[in-house]
């Protein structure tokens, strides 16, 4: 009641203030009347171009608050940014963070849980409405930390001439069966190129076949069940599909891209007969792909008779700590107008994320969206597939992205040749395990 | 007159008994060299205070500041937000030691650094000898020569990025009509050679600069002389030019040095960002990898006071070695 009052206050002393101002300067000292926060964001390309229509959107919405947009590199400069500027003081209200650094976040003591802050400020979100895996990731203790705002899931993308021409349908739903549709692509000289490596193929080729065939990844319920989690990824049928990715990649069958090369740009450009990466892609590869393109479910092993849920990616809304109450009421609102469904269907449509709430998905299936594009319908049916386990419910882990980037280190190593696929992968592990120690240390008893 | 005035208005004030801010910039220097030779410059050490502090600001803010915060994080081991800090002692340091990743580093940096100064020298040695047998178009010859230290070390990397792209790279399609299996993203040395060629080609032009000035400098009559004696042109660089040139060497030796252990991280960051598997991570690559990009800050500031006391020790033992053997009086 209090807060409520106390926001009537001030839009009553705005409005005035307003009216007094319009009669003397003509309107002219406006723009100053508006609370200003930054908000730091990892999109770029044709997607920073949708987030600066999205941001355009909401300061046109309402004229108490302004959002100004930051692109600030890619989510791994991003949280380099903000963590230097939140040493000095200097960060931003509102940051966009990779699921990858949940936990960092989670834990980082510089957040206002965008529970406790949408309560505080008055606003209203069901929750509950929030898609299955990515509520079960986002939310702790039933308070959501962060508000998920791009979330993706990887997809199998292929080139639908090069299938046709080779003879096939579409790709196969097993890894032994697509292999074997890899190598006759090669083989029969529709490609030099069967498929195209996405530099995040951790992600997909790693993590998200842990969890689609339900392997364990670490222990403790993959750091659901606490900061003691130990990963055990180096005992698991990982090691054989690291081992045939090493293979694919000897044979020329896998084509690592390296740097100034994009392996988006391998597959749009009809260089490359499949591509493992995110839905996220659609954006790309709807504005560049000139051939006829498809996408499906990402494969699954033949023995595993009922795949699960993929992992989520993407990243969520944060707000810092250290702000004032009216920019934090700005932060609130424009989370606010984020979460609504028709926000989140416009997003969904313009990207290719996944509609994040029930209420959006609904809309886009009302609209008919989906039967315009089948395709954009995958990485949510993927992501809701069956009934989650403790292996592919999500992965939490504390400083996750220095794992990654140490994983990416040591496989690189076996794409050289300089270590085996079981080296690599205990080196990983062994140093992976010390990152998760070093993290527990520092944040025991959270 | 005016000048005669200045000194004796200067030795008055020396002689009246300092006061204030004066007497407290004097204590700054000692007493006992008021006798001496070199205080004989400075009667009011207040002007030598005011002299020395631009640089003496521009160290506090850019060296000492700077080195105390490492100093500071790197006995630490800290969460990225500066929330929970905690005392570890020398486990940063045990830690760094113990890291194969980290050795291997130290080894690609020994051996960068080393070729890399080798082969920039002896380019820029040839170029500049070259120069002075140029007779037609001198000014082009020596302009396309600089024209790579006016291009930002990024933007070099990104175009020998390109250039040696194994895809669509046109250098990469001619090494491998060559038949040579030319791959920097999968083959670590290939990487190696590339990052090596990029430091050398955006080095070269800098040690040229100051290899033309020294060969300038050379007096003419002494390689007359050689001339008349019957010695050739390559004879003449080795025997007359080249001891004479010798300190400008010694210079650039130790610039080649800092360039290549310090101010490769750009062409690195453009080229192969340390890959492929750390093939091409240097140690001041892996102190921003470790910091700025895994947030370890404790070991990252660890890896730059290692990287701080190499670099004194090293120019020290360079100084010393050298120095008795470099003729200095030209």
């Amino acid at each position: 009641m209090k807060i409520l009052s106390k926001r009537a206050f001030k839009a009553c002393a705005g409005g005035v203030a307003i009216s007094l101002m319009t009669l003397q300067l003509g309107g002219t000292a406006f723009a100053q009347d508006k609370v200003s926060v930054e908000w730091w964001h990892a999109m770029s390309g044709r997607l920073g171009e949708i987030v600066d229509q999205l941001i355009a959107d909401f300061n046109e919405s309402q004229d108490q608050y302004e959002i100004v947009g930051v692109n600030k590199g890619s989510y791994a400069e991003t949280f380099a940014a903000m963590i230097a500027a939140y040493r000095v003081g200097q960060h931003p209200t509102l940051v966009q963070a990779t699921e990858r650094s949940f936990l960092t976040m989670l834990y980082s003591d510089a957040v206002v849980p965008v529970g406790e802050l949408m309560e505080q400020q008055g606003y209203e979100i069901d929750w509950d409405d929030f898609v299955g895996p990515v509520a079960d990731f986002y939310i702790v203790d039933e308070t959501p930390a962060a508000l998920p705002f791009n979330s993706s899931t990887a997809i199998l993308w292929y080139n639908v001439d090069h299938f046709r021409a080779a003879g096939f349908d579409k790709p196969a739903e097993t890894w032994q069966e697509l292999e074997t549709q890899l190598y006759a692509l090669k083989e029969q000289g529709v490609t030099d190129c069967s498929m195209a490596l996405a530099g995040d193929f951790i992600w997909s080729m790693v993590e998200g076949y842990s969890a689609i065939n339900d392997y364990p990844y670490a222990t403790k319920a993959n750091g659901y069940g606490g900061l003691d989690t130990e990963y055990i990824f180096n005992t698991t049928p990982v090691v054989g599909q690291v081992e045939r990715m090493k293979k694919w990649v000897d044979d020329d069958v896998l084509q690592i891209a390296g740097q100034g090369l994009s392996p988006t740009q391998l597959y749009t450009s009809g260089d490359c007969s499949t591509y493992i990466a995110s839905t996220a892609s659609h954006a790309a590869v709807e504005s560049g792909a000139e051939f006829d393109w498809g996408a499906t479910f990402m494969p699954h092993e033949e023995d595993v008779a009922e795949p699960k849920n993929s992992n989520i990616g993407g990243a969520a809304l944060w707000v810092l700590k250290g702000k004032s109450d009216e920019e934090q009421a700005a932060a609130a609102a424009f989370l606010d107008f984020i979460a609504k469904p028709e926000t989140q269907a416009w997003w969904s449509g313009e990207t290719g994320y996944v509609p994040v709430t029930n209420a959006a998905y609904e809309l886009m299936q009302s609209q008919g969206f989906f039967d315009e594009h089948p395709t954009r319908e995958i990485a949510i049916l993927q992501l809701t597939r069956g009934e989650p386990t403790e292996n592919s419910r999500g992965f939490r882990f504390g400083n996750s992205d220095q794992t990654f980037a140490v994983m990416n280190e040591e496989l690189q190593a076996v794409w050289t040749g300089q270590k085996s696929v079981q080296e690599a992968l205990d080196a990983s592990v062994s140093r992976g395990n010390e990152i998760l120690r070093a993290y527990e240390t520092l944040h025991a008893g959270k | 007159m005016l000048a005669s005035d200045a000194i004796t208005n200067r030795e008055d004030a020396a002689t009246r008994p300092p006061t204030g801010f004066k007497a407290w910039t004097r204590r700054l220097v000692p007493v006992a060299s008021d006798a001496g030779l070199k205080s004989a410059h400075f009667r009011k050490p207040g002007i030598a205070v005011w002299l020395l502090a631009p640089q003496l600001l521009i160290l506090l803010f850019f060296f000492f500041i700077p080195s105390w915060k490492a100093l500071s994080l790197a006995f630490v081991q800290v969460d990225p937000f500066g929330g929970t800090v905690l005392f570890v002692g020398l486990d940063n340091f045990t830690r760094l030691f113990a890291s194969a990743s980290y050795r291997s580093s130290a080894v690609l940096t020994f051996w960068f650094t080393i070729i890399q100064n080798v082969a920039t020298l002896s380019i820029a040695g040839l170029l500049a000898f070259a120069t002075d047998q140029v007779i037609r178009g001198r000014f082009v010859y020596k302009s396309v020569i600089l024209l790579p230290y006016a291009i930002a070390p990024v933007i070099s990397g990104v175009l020998w990025a390109f250039l040696f792209n194994p895809t669509v790279g046109p250098m990469a399609q001619f090494l491998h009509s060559l038949g040579l299996p030319w791959d920097p993203n999968r083959r670590p040395f290939d990487a190696q050679v590339l990052i090596t060629v990029a430091a050398v080609w955006k080095h070269v032009c800098y040690d040229y600069i100051f290899m033309v000035a020294a060969l300038l400098a050379v007096p003419q009559s002494l390689i007359e002389a050689a001339a008349l004696d019957g010695a050739r042109p390559v004879r003449r660089f080795f025997t007359v030019s080249l001891p004479i040139i010798a300190p400008t060497i010694f210079f650039l030796v130790v610039m080649n040095f800092t360039y290549g252990l310090f101010d490769t991280f750009a062409i690195i960051d453009a080229v192969t960002k340390g890959g492929p598997g750390g093939a091409t991570n240097t140690l001041v690559y892996k102190v921003y990898q470790d910091g700025f990009v895994l947030l370890d800050l404790g070991s990252s500031a660890a890896q730059s006071i290692i990287l701080m006391a190499l670099a004194i020790v090293f120019t020290i033992l360079q100084f010393r070695a050298i120095e008795r053997k470099v003729n200095y009086q030209v």
